[in-house]
Parts: C-alpha cells; structure tokens; sequence
C-alpha cells in the first residue's frame, strides 16, 4: 500500500479512530498499532510478514540478553551476533546475486567460472529500513542508551511501525521506545503541522516528482544520445530536484501521519541544496541515514580520533557502505564514493589556515559560491545514482558536450523544476509562521483549505492509473 | 506572559477531538470536490469486496452531488491543464488541441491527435475475435519476411505500442540503437501500468490514436498485457480472470486493439510475454500470450514473435541470467522478474532493427557467389570489441554507418 492512493486513506482513517479509541489501553493500543503494521506490509505480500516479524523478535531478544549481559566482552557478543545475523539477511535478500556475479566475473579473468543458473530472491518490501532498525536497537542497548529494559511488543512495533516501514525515517531505537512507554496525549496533537506535511509531501511526490520524472528525467536517462547538452543538463537537474521530493516527499507524509497518532519522528530533510558543503549536505539530506551511519559505521571504525589519514579512510569507507547500502550496483558504489571524496577535500579544504582564504570563505560571495558547486558535485554524483550503468552514466555526461537546443523545456516542467530545487530557499519561519496562522482559523475553514488542496494535487497529479503490477502477488 | 498571550491567540497544539472535528470537515468537503475522482478510483479497483462496496457507494455519492455541476468545473480545469501543457493524458491533450503539431524531429514522443481521430476509433471484429484457442503458443523465432530497404528521404514510421513491458528496457535499448538512424521515425505509443484488461481504467482505443496523432506508422512494435491478469467487470457483472466468459471478452479486446493497430495499414509484430519469475504470475501470462496468439494467427498483417525464445531459459521458462562465453553473467530480466533489462532487450533489437532498416542490396560486383571455401573473412575486430556483447557490436556497427 502506498500513501499516496485513496486505499491508504481509508487505512489511516480506520487505524486513526481506532487507535486513538484505545490511547487509554496501552497495551491494546500498540497491538491494535502492531496488527495494522503487518496489515499495511502484508498489503504489499504477505509471505513477507514473518520476515518482518522475525527480525523484529530476534532483535528485541538479543537487545533483552545485551542488556542482561554481566559483562562488557558479553554484551558486544551479543551485539555482534545480533548484527551478524541482521545483516545476514539483509545480505541474502539485497546482494546475493551482485555478489555472485561479480564473483563469477572476476573468476572469468583466470579460469572458465562454473555454470551457476543465478535466480535473485524476491526482494522485501523495506528490508534495509527494517534491518536498519533491529541493528539500531541492537546499538542503542549496547551503548546504554535505552535506559529502560526492552519490552518484546515495544521492540516488535518499533521495527515495524507503519508509517516508517518502507521507506523511512530510519528511527533510534533510543528516541522511540521512550514514547511508547508513554500514554498517548490526547490534548497536545500539532494538527495543522501534520496536515501541512502531509499535504506538502503529496505535492512533492504527486506533481512535482512525477512530471519531472515523465517529463524530463526517463526520456534522456532511456536515450541520451537522443538529446542535446540543455536537455542532458535540465534531466540533472531535474533528478536532482525528482528524488529530492520524491523521498522527502513521502518522508513528511510518513511524519505527518506519525504525528496524527500521536507520535514524533524526526525530521528527514532539511533544503539540502542550500547547503555550502558537503558535511552540511549530509546534516541536510536523508538526516536519519547520514546520522545513522555515523554513529554506528563511522563511529564504530573510530571516526576521527586516529590521525587524519585513517579519518579519510572511514570516511571512504562510510560513504562507499551507504552507497552500496541504496542498491547492489557499482553505480551506487561510484556515487558513494563520489560523496566520500568529497567529504575528505573538504576537510582538508576547511582545515587551510590561510588569513586572505579564510575571509573569502566567510563572504556572501563564497557563499553562494559554494552552493553552486556543491550543488553541481552531488548533481554529478546523482547521475551515477540514476544511470543503469556506467555506460549510460558517462552516455549522459556526454551528452552536456553535444550543442543542442532544449526540447523538453516546457513551461510546466520548468516551473515544477523552479519550485522543487527553489523551493529549498524559502525560509522555514514561513512554514511555522504558516502553522501558526492556520491555528488562528476556524475548523470549518481549514477542513475546506486543505480539501481544496487535496483536490488541486489530484487534479494537478498525473492522469493515473494504479501500478498494479507490483502489488498483485 | 506574553508566552501565554501567544499560545492563546495562535494555538499550536490541539485536542484529538479537534483533530477529528477537522478530519470530519475536510472529508466531507473533499468527498464534495472529488466526487468524480473518487467514482473513477472506485472504477478501477480491481473486482473484490473493496469494489463491490466502493462503486455503488461513490455512484450515488457523485449523482447525488451532480446538481452542484462540480464535475463540470473539474472537467474544465483538467482541459484548460492541458491546454497550457499540464496534462500527460494522451486523449485529453487531443481534445484540447484540435491542431496536432506537425512532426518534426525523429522521435516524436506522444504526439497529440485530432478529435476526429478519435471518435474513429472502433473497428469490426474479425474472425479472430471468436477464433477457438490455440493449444499451445510456438517458440520459434519468426521474424516476418525482410522488409524492402527504405527509400532515402522517405522514413520507415515505427511505433511502440504496449504497456511497461515496452516501456521499461525494451523501448529504452531500441531507441538508443535507433538513435541517430535516419531511415526510421520512432513514435511512442506506449504507457506503463496500462493494459487491455481494464478499458474503464486506461482505453487503448481512444488513447492509441491521440498518442501517434498525425503519423501514420508502416510497422508497430507491441508488447502488451502483463497486468491483464486479473478480473472485470461488463454489463455489472464480474467477469473472475479466467473464466470462459472472461477470455472471450479478453479476445474481442485483443482483436479491436490489433485491427486498430493495424487500421492505418501498418504491419504489426505483436512480441508475446516473456516468461515471468513468480509461477502463479506465469500461469497468467502462458493464458494470455495464447488468447494473443490466437488473435495474432488470425490477422494477416500482424506477426508473433515469442520472446521465451529470446530470454528464456531452453525449455521456455524463466531465466535471470545468461553466461555468455567470456563467461560473464548477462542480466536478461530487471531484477522485478518480470521486465526485460536493458542487456536481454539487447538481445532483440539488433535484429529488429536489421529487420525494420535493411542495408541496401549490394553492388552487382559484390554479390557474385564466393567461391566454396573462400568466403571472405570479415576485418578482425579488436579485442576490446571481441568482449563486448552482439548487441553492443550490432549498436556500434549502425552507429559508424551512420556517422558516415
């Protein structure tokens, strides 16, 4: 089940009834929230709830026994059974097949590889999402940060909870356990914030992604050859702006919803391309992955307390993981390594003491400066994000050198390009001032405005028709 | 103080009870709006408990709200959309814009036709329509006859037909090896998540002629129905996927939709399913590939071509991947199991396009028999060709003959 589709809705609303009828019962009220996670996964098939459900225990068992666990050297057993194990799973469903592959290729260069008829498990809905959140809760016992004993229904609806399954935000463990042990507040819901999410996230994802995506994006990433250095330049562009709503977009209608049932997620995005760096990029782009990775990858290979070159060397070695963790390609990998280089010039960049360089670099001018440049390096790197291959990749950035005038530059593909990358520079104390506003109306006339909004999005969005195809077996 | 003054004046936090007083207004406002939207959703569910409650319900809701003339609104700003270039609805876009633009470039993507066209659109069935089904579908290889070389500046017109089984990898990797040819104008006519299931949902009829607009294509390249598996509805009656009933509502669509195709004399090459990953899916798709074939035999413009023969593994059932003879793995399927991936449509197209623009016949001098045995070896390509792919060869070969 997506969000953006009436079934969705229908599902919230019966779920939001419900569960707030049960805010008194506890207990009840996070296995009424648990059935529905399954229900919602078990939408997209059902095969894969046990997955789902297993994971979910066996952390919240092993979280129990490194809690438990009497000494340090037992309790980073544990931990590093636990994760074995999670990223065991992740492993077989996500990279089997990339592994082999690439196995069976490098055998090919010294002797004939043995005949394997490769055939790639079905692919979990949410896997490295799910995973990422058992090995969270794993880390946060660990590290002491669960301060209460782990209850086996909490950490069941913690790995599982709806709104986050599929596509995010990636929650720690540490933040989340603590509302669930917590009776719902029925008198204190940020109503109109939660509706301005998830009405903004549908904007995003409804009208502004997909007529990038349709109108800009597959028609050059399919046949680059076809088109000339504007349009090549407009589709990067146009991906950069596609994917930024497109993941934001669905993250704020998951927080929006969140929000509704009484829970706070935190924030995923934050105008990423106004940032002036590549450290600042990652405190702005996908918030819980990037803060994920740091405290349990980076962290965990020592970050930057052994000198500066193993300092590079995790960096390297952060961005190239969570580079392959997006998908099994060396064109993810290409990318992650793209944003670790980056991350290291820039620490060697902003490390140079130089007094005229470190003026220029406190200018406006620097400023805007660098975003321009920023903003290009990551659009580079989204090419190799986006491309089917290496060879399409570099088709693509060939194509900026062909002379040729734009043909796909139409009036509403620029504006939604315009408001998509643009968009990112408005400043946030509109959205609270808005917010605010909004409290100031009546009920009658802020259900009307954001029917209306809906309305405008459905009549804005594409002439659809539901992708049935992924969701029938 | 002046906190509390604030919070008073603009509160930011409210009551759940609140939150459903407002959840109550915004339906009840959005079920006003969006009453047509909501009919037509509700018209699209597949059939099932969710329908057989949702269709009658959002019918009555929609004419009982057709007094206020909302749809009327609504059908004006989805036309006043697409006249500013909003739209990507094919059929819309043609009713907005009675004068198609005339083509200009190579591709020409999804090109606007007249109103006139279509209202056009509703052959005869034929014979085929009612054609008793065929046993079994053949696996051979059957490209129809070569195709007369094309006359200089005077384009072969090809189109894309289908739905995401063209759109996704097979489309991509032939208008990339199409790229740059000037012997051929491709049309797309193609759209994902569509099929010939579900008329009420997507009509081909109506949008195939608005998605070629003015061009009048020689060859149709099809690949179509991989979401047709599934239940519909005629005359208020649930048709389930597979009943006798069902298939021979599915043919008369099959056969409408290739008379269609087929309307303004161009030849069809009617590319069956490949085999899928999921076996229940499979067993779908083997009916519908017979349903199609079935029609297909029976239209003497249109010809089969079986794509098991060109993905599948050598008993015809599904195959990921391919060991070529270097020994590297070929990822034939996108890892859904049920698209072509860029390298199995790789496969095909080179043939396609040696099919659709064959080399002019060969200077008399050159084609006199060789003699047994001294056939003249063609120039050794390097090693770094020699590694690559048929297809990528075949691409680079068209390529140099066309920069020449």
């Amino acid at each position: 089940m997506l969000f953006p589709t009436v079934e969705y809705l229908l599902f919230f609303l019966a779920v939001l009834v419900i569960a707030w009828a049960l805010h008194r019962y506890s207990a009840w009220h996070k296995g009424f929230l648990l059935a529905a996670s399954y229900a919602f996964y078990g939408f997209w098939n059902w095969n894969y709830v046990p997955l789902l459900a297993g994971i979910s225990l066996f952390a919240g068992l092993t979280a129990r026994r490194i809690q438990r666990a009497q000494t340090q050297r037992g309790r980073k057993a544990w931990l590093v059974a636990g994760a074995t194990v999670c990223l065991a799973v992740l492993a077989y469903y996500k990279y089997t097949t990339f592994f082999l592959t690439n196995l069976l290729a490098a055998w090919s260069h010294f002797a004939p590889p043995p005949a394997l008829a490769i055939n790639s498990p079905v692919l979990p809905l949410g896997v490295s999402f799910f995973v990422f959140h058992a090995i969270s809760l794993l880390g946060d016992c660990y590290r002491g940060k669960v301060k209460e004993p782990v209850r086996l229904a909490d950490a069941l609806l913690y790995v599982a909870f709806f709104p986050q399954l599929i596509a995010g935000p990636i929650l720690r463990a540490s933040r989340f356990l603590p509302q669930l042990a917590k009776p719902r507040n029925p008198r204190a819901l940020r109503v109109n914030r939660a509706f301005l999410l998830i009405l903004g996230g549908l904007f995003k994802k409804v009208v502004l992604s997909n007529m990038l995506a349709t109108r800009l994006v597959e028609p050059v990433f399919a046949v680059p050859q076809s088109y000339g250095s504007w349009d090549t330049l407009l589709a990067i562009y146009g991906y950069a702006a596609q994917i930024y709503c497109d993941f934001s977009g669905y993250t704020d209608i998951a927080i929006g919803c969140a929000l509704l049932l009484g829970y706070r997620f935190p924030r995923n995005f934050n105008a990423p391309y106004t940032a002036a760096n590549p450290q600042e990029f990652w405190r702005r782009w996908h918030i819980s992955l990037s803060s994920w990775l740091r405290d349990y990858l980076y962290f965990a290979l020592g970050g930057s307390r052994r000198g500066t070159l193993r300092t590079c060397l995790n960096l390297m070695l952060t961005m190239l993981l969570g580079g392959l963790w997006h998908g099994a390609a060396w064109t993810f990998v290409a990318w992650g390594g793209l944003h670790g280089a980056l991350l290291v010039i820039h620490r060697f960049w902003s490390r140079i003491g130089w007094k005229p360089l470190v003026r220029m670099r406190g200018s406006i001018t620097w400023l805007w400066i660098s975003r321009l440049l920023l903003f290009h390096a990551v659009c580079a790197g989204w090419v190799f994000f986006r491309a089917s291959s290496f060879a399409n990749a570099f088709a693509v950035f060939a194509r900026l050198a062909a002379p040729a005038a734009a043909t796909l530059a139409t009036g509403p593909v620029l504006i939604v390009l315009i408001l998509g990358l643009g968009g990112q520079y408005a400043p946030p104390r509109w959205r609270n001032a808005f917010e605010l506003e909004l409290g100031r109306w009546p009920v009658l006339l802020r259900g009307a405005a954001f029917a209306a909004v809906l309305a405008a999005i459905e009549v804005l969005g594409p002439s659809g028709v539901a992708p049935f195809i992924y969701f029938q077996f | 103080m002046t906190e509390r003054i604030r919070r008073r004046a603009y509160p930011v936090t409210h009551s759940a009870t609140e939150m459903f007083l407002l959840f109550a207004v915004f339906l009840s406002a959005a079920l006003l709006l969006e009453s047509e939207g909501l009919a037509h959703w509700a018209e699209g569910l597949e059939p099932g408990p969710l329908r057989t409650v949702a269709a009658p319900a959002t019918q009555a809701i929609q004419q009982y709200l057709a007094p206020l003339n909302l749809s009327t609104l609504r059908a004006g700003t989805l036309l006043n959309l697409a006249r500013v270039g909003w739209s990507d609805d094919p059929a819309l876009i043609a009713r907005a814009m009675p004068q198609p633009p005339a083509p200009k470039t190579t591709c020409v993507a999804a090109a606007a036709g007249s109103a006139a066209t279509l209202a056009a659109a509703s052959p005869a069935p034929t014979a085929a329509a009612t054609a008793p089904l065929v046993a079994e579908v053949p696996r051979a290889i059957q490209l129809p006859p070569s195709l007369p070389p094309v006359v200089a500046g005077k384009p072969r017109v090809v189109a894309l037909a289908g739905d995401s089984m063209m759109a996704v990898g097979l489309s991509a990797q032939f208008l990339r090896e199409a790229a740059g040819d000037k012997n051929l104008r491709i049309v797309k006519a193609f759209r994902s998540g569509t099929g010939l299931a579900r008329p009420e949902v997507f009509n081909w009829m109506q949008q195939y002629p608005a998605m070629i607009g003015a061009e009048k294509p020689d060859i149709v390249l099809v690949a179509i129905g991989a979401n047709d598996g599934q239940g519909f509805v005629v005359d208020g009656k649930v048709l389930p996927y597979g009943s006798d009933r069902w298939r021979q509502v599915y043919q008369q669509r099959v056969d409408s939709y290739l008379s269609m195709l087929e309307a303004s004399g161009a030849q069809v090459l009617w590319m069956g399913l490949p085999p899928m990953r999921i076996p229940v899916y499979n067993e779908k798709i083997e009916t519908i590939n017979r349903i199609d074939y079935t029609v297909v035999s029976q239209h003497p413009r249109a010809a089969w071509l079986n794509l098991s023969a060109v993905v599948g593994d050598s008993s015809g059932g599904f195959r990921e991947f391919e060991t070529t003879p270097g020994g590297k793995q070929l990822r034939l399927r996108a890892t859904d199991g049920i698209h072509l991936s860029d390298e199995g449509a790789g496969l095909l197209t080179p043939q396609l396009l040696r099919w659709l623009d064959p080399p002019p016949p060969a200077p008399a001098a050159n084609t006199a028999p060789p003699a047994a045995g001294a056939e003249k070896e063609p120039p050794a390509a390097t090693p770094r060709e020699a590694a690559k792919p048929a297809h990528v060869k075949a691409s680079a070969k068209r390529a140099r003959k066309h920069r020449k």
